[in-house]
């Protein structure tokens, strides 16, 4: 049984249950309170996380190692900087409610169960009990059509990718006969022939995975449902989530599916391809910053999906590295545009960013590195982040994707350079209202880390050296 | 063979009725086609020994959900044109999507086989001597505690949702204390008030006052007839 | 005769033999229970009751039955045909099937199947659909505000009557009423579980639609509620069906709490009497209860209904839940 191994879970469930009894109980606004309880169980479940030791728990259907570990850190560490934003932004908008923090644990505690996945039903659960709160979030400005829509949207797209992966589990379990991860690894590993039935199988639930993370051709709600929901939400969805989408479609493919790597490595090439195209394209027009941040995702995906699909040492290390730096930029772009508010109104338009660099030089400059770090411009971290996954791509023989790679790039560059030129060249419209000081904090922070992630790069390479060892084994 | 029979009798009925909750003209019907799939599907479970299985979905899926199904289906005033009119325009991208899943499931049931360790892995079939309820009962309360308790936190995630989207305080609503209504009977007396007065003054009912006579109208025009 | 009784046919006959022999008494336990409604609500009124049919009236529910024979089948042109007629038919054959699993005496069930108590609490559960179905077909606004009533009121005390069921289950480790009635031989469930029967009889009478939840029906605001447009034999059918629920729930309150065909003591002079006797007084009783309950209570409000249901009864039959199975545990006595 073991069942201590998952104690981080354990915990993080049992406060989850505890403060939402503490936010119903009272009879006043509890939401101050729940977030900060939130706060201290992400730490206190981080702390677990950090000592926990090497295994399987529950009968195989969870497992420890180093990979889940480096994972559920930068989860934790997203979902705990995204629920900051949101405090400020949820209470200027009339939407503080104590549920928000309750629903930012329980969908945290989906994507652990997702990363600590070592059977294909543990994953599903996992993947289930992420989306659910996030449904609910993305429609929370329950009053605002739009919010509403974009809810509605992503319930029925993520029920629809839901079924499909569990139309694709179904399969690969009426085939392999199993649905542990490690008994899969066995039976597709052995020299036998893969069965059509599984290589279906893997297809859909790479379907269902592709929606999660938001890979062309999967990825058409993501504009629309980051431009309906609240900012302060998907502050949550392109940081925290992103982290969690992405670790399931690592460990699922490198785990239980390595063996298979032929089969599935043309379908992630085509879904890179057209993701770092779309991206950098679709981006172009938009006027809306949350729909450039959703296309931006959207190349970013791109990006990890070429480490994925190399299926090396090195292209896995690429995509372990890129996760924390896209986590760190992503963070920090969006701290910046919850802070973009104009006589107490939410303003969303890249415009509304002109002059920013006169009325509020600290935040634009924030905003500046982020772009560029986006961009990929030396020294700041993005580059890196693109040169560990292209380098791989390379060396393994991948040029198509590898010259998409860089071309696409090269696009982005254009709309992320607009906004700095926006910020700085454009006549000012008004000034934005004073950030508050958790926006600070995060712009700060993440700031930092994007601009001198070169200097000290060795800790964070190590760890994603070793979360790789324990996934490939 | 009897068994046989009855499995091909309760599968068609249940392919059947499927088609008709997606071609029903009227989504109440819809919902009672749904409730007929259900009780075919338990029916199946019955003939493969599952009993408790049939018996929780028909109390679970027939008893509860769909109930509240039919209940909004009922209270929504949908709007069956439109919804026709959608169908007629996806239907060919439907036709085609379903056509190429139905094409995958021959080509992949055309190559079936066991994965070698297939036979291996197999889950532990049922225990002998235990009844079939108590034998998921072990196998879901020990194996499976971990999935089954993270189904109970989508659950409930899926109650906090609910609440989170409709639940409004209204100002003003006026909600039943019953605590303050049963304590409050020593504020309430019983009287025997004299017939005819209150017990109070404003409660006595005034008499009326008399109905002002109406004044004869005056004749202003003496004499007009003849 | 005994060959004849092992073919397929003979099978056939003994099942239909054995469900005769258990609904005709049922059918006549429907019209009496009718009549001693009357009897009851008139003696606790101060009045008399029928007393001109027969004997002490006692040929009154034939009367009723051939009057409603005879009245015109009234199909509103609004309705849906189909499923206007279906909905009484439905109330009626799921009040008489229910019946096919319990056990009278000991072995006297038609199928004593391993998950009966189940069978029951599904076929219960089925009995809003006559209900709202009707409300529905109806194409009526009284009749559609009370289906749309019972829907929500009879699932929720569901909720209520499932964990009193478990609770009793966890005392006796099977899902079988026979089984069930047999762990009573030292003390009835009422004694041990005392709460858990008051819950199961109030939700009981909000499930068959009896007053003092009777707000489906509800004559002074909704007229008869969601049998407002039936006439003639349609509406005997809901009527049947309505009694024939009580009977049942209260058969089954008999198995689970009042030990079912069990005499109060194993003593001489009550062993003597017949198990289904002893059966059909304890259904009788409890059959006297619930006229009680309409003789004595006013009709809830909506929403104190819900409130009972959801707020009062729900935690606490769930507390009382973990409570005896607490008990159980520590004390050893978890049936095996």
């Amino acid at each position: 049984m073991n069942w201590t191994l998952a104690l981080p879970e354990l915990v993080l469930a049992l406060s989850g249950l505890a403060i939402l009894v503490a936010g119903v109980l009272p009879r006043r606004d509890m939401t101050f309170p729940c977030t900060m309880m939130v706060l201290g169980a992400f730490l206190l479940s981080g702390a677990f996380v950090l000592t926990q030791p090497d295994g399987m728990g529950f009968g195989g259907q969870y497992i420890s190692d180093a990979f889940a570990r480096f994972m559920k850190v930068l989860v934790l560490a997203g979902a705990a900087l995204a629920l900051l934003l949101a405090l400020d932004w949820n209470r200027a908008e009339g939407l503080s409610r104590f549920e928000y923090p309750v629903l930012v644990l329980f969908a945290t505690l989906g994507m652990m169960v997702m990363i600590s996945a070592n059977d294909l039903m543990s994953l599903y659960l996992g993947l289930e009990l992420l989306s659910l709160p996030l449904y609910v979030m993305a429609a929370f400005h329950r009053d605002n059509a739009r919010s509403s829509e974009a809810g509605l949207k992503y319930f029925v797209l993520g029920a629809l990718s839901s079924g499909l992966m569990l139309y694709g589990m179904s399969l690969v379990y009426g085939f392999a006969g199993t649905t542990n991860f490690a008994q899969l690894a066995q039976v597709l590993g052995g020299t036998a022939p893969i069965s059509a039935g599984v290589v279906v199988g893997i297809v859909f639930i790479i379907t269902g995975l592709c929606f999660k993370v938001a890979a062309v051709p999967f990825h058409m709600w993501t504009p629309d449902v980051y431009e309906g929901a609240p900012t302060s939400v998907v502050a949550y969805f392109a940081t925290a989530t992103k982290v969690g989408a992405i670790a399931a479609i690592v460990r699922v493919l490198a785990g239980p599916f390595g063996g298979a790597v032929d089969q599935w490595q043309q379908v992630i090439v085509l879904a890179s391809i057209a993701s770092m195209i779309l991206g950098a394209f679709a981006a172009i027009g938009q006027t809306n910053i949350k729909r450039l941040m959703a296309y931006s995702w959207i190349s970013h995906t791109g990006f990890v999906l070429m480490g994925l699909a190399v299926g090396t040492e090195a292209g896995l290390r690429g995509v372990l590295i890129y996760t924390p730096i896209y986590l760190m930029m992503s963070l920090g772009a969006f701290s910046v545009l919850v802070a973009m508010r104009r006589n107490g109104h939410a303003v969303e338009n890249i415009q509304d960013l002109a002059g920013l660099g006169r009325t509020d030089p600290a935040m634009a400059l924030g905003m500046a590195i982020f772009m560029f770090a986006m961009a990929g411009i030396p020294p700041l971290s993005g580059f890196f982040a693109k040169l560990y996954v292209l380098l791989p791509a390379v060396e393994a023989g991948f040029w198509l994707m590898a010259v998409v790679a860089v071309l696409s790039s090269v696009v982005s560059a254009y709309y992320y350079l607009r906004v700095v030129k926006v910020m700085y060249f454009d006549a000012s419209t008004g000034a934005l209202d004073a950030r508050p000081s958790g926006v600070s904090f995060v712009l700060a922070g993440t700031g930092l880390f994007t601009m001198f992630f070169f200097l000290m790069p060795a800790p964070l390479l190590a760890a994603a050296r070793q979360a790789v060892a324990a996934l490939i084994g | 063979m009897i068994a046989g029979l009855a499995f091909y009798f309760f599968a068609f009925i249940l392919i059947a009725a499927a088609v008709m909750v997606v071609t029903a003209r009227n989504p109440v019907h819809s919902v009672i086609w749904l409730i007929a799939a259900f009780f075919n599907a338990a029916a199946l479970f019955l003939i493969a020994g599952a009993e408790f299985l049939a018996m929780i979905l028909v109390i679970v899926y027939v008893g509860a959900v769909a109930v509240l199904f039919l209940f909004v289906v009922m209270m929504l005033d949908v709007d069956f044109a439109q919804l026709r009119e959608g169908v007629q325009r996806y239907a060919p991208i439907g036709a085609v999507v379903g056509g190429i899943l139905f094409l995958e499931l021959l080509l992949v049931l055309s190559v079936w086989r066991f994965a070698p360790d297939a036979a291996a892995l197999r889950m532990a079939p049922m225990p002998e001597g235990v009844t079939n309820t108590e034998a998921i009962g072990r196998i879901l309360y020990t194996d499976h505690i971990y999935l089954f308790q993270i189904s109970g936190l989508i659950l409930l995630v899926a109650m906090i949702g609910a609440i989170v989207l409709t639940l409004r305080d209204r100002p003003g609503t006026k909600r039943q204390d019953v605590g303050a209504q049963i304590a409050r009977s020593s504020a309430v007396a019983m009287a025997r008030p004299e017939l005819g007065e209150g017990i109070r003054r404003e409660d006595i009912l005034r008499p009326l006052p008399p109905p002002a006579k109406e004044a004869p109208k005056p004749v202003t025009h003496e004499g007009g007839h003849h | 005769m005994t060959e004849f009784l092992n073919t397929p046919l003979g099978v056939l006959a003994l099942t239909v033999a054995q469900a005769l022999a258990l609904l005709v008494p049922v059918l006549i336990g429907v019209a009496y229970l009718t009549w001693a409604e009357r009897k009851v609500l008139a003696a606790m009124q101060l009045r008399r009751g029928p007393n001109v049919v027969g004997p002490f009236g006692l040929l009154q529910p034939f009367a009723d039955a051939i009057k409603m024979l005879m009245k015109e089948t009234i199909i509103p042109s609004g309705a849906s045909r189909l499923l206007f007629l279906a909905a009484p038919i439905l109330t009626f054959v799921l009040a008489m099937i229910a019946w096919a699993v319990i056990p009278v005496a000991d072995g006297w069930a038609i199928a004593d199947i391993n998950v009966g108590i189940l069978y029951l609490f599904a076929i219960s559960s089925l009995g809003v659909y006559g209900v709202i179905i009707a409300g529905w077909a109806s194409n009526s606004k009284y009749a559609f505000l009370g289906a749309l009533r019972s829907a929500a009121q009879m699932v929720s005390y569901e909720v209520s009557i499932g964990f009193v069921i478990v609770t009793v289950l966890l005392c006796v480790g099977s899902l079988n009423l026979t089984e069930i009635v047999r762990a009573q031989a030292t003390v009835w469930f009422v004694i041990p579980l005392f709460p858990m029967f008051v819950i199961f009889f109030i939700s009981a009478l909000a499930e068959t639609n009896r007053a003092p939840f009777d707000l489906p029906e509800g004559e002074s605001e909704l007229v008869a509620g969601f049998f407002v447009e039936y006439s003639s034999m349609s509406f005997a059918l809901f009527f049947l069906g309505e009694y024939a629920n009580m009977i049942l729930m209260s058969a089954l309150a008999t198995i689970l709490f009042l030990g079912g065909w069990l005499p109060p003591l194993d003593i001489a002079p009550f062993n003597w009497v017949p198990s289904p006797i002893w059966f059909a007084l304890k259904v009788a009783a409890c059959l006297f209860v619930f006229i009680w309950a309409r003789a004595t209570f006013p009709r809830y409000r909506y929403d104190q209904l819900m409130r009972l249901g959801w707020k009062v009864f729900l935690p606490f039959s769930l507390l009382w839940l973990v409570l005896t199975a607490a008990v159980l545990k520590l004390t050893g006595w978890l049936p095996a």
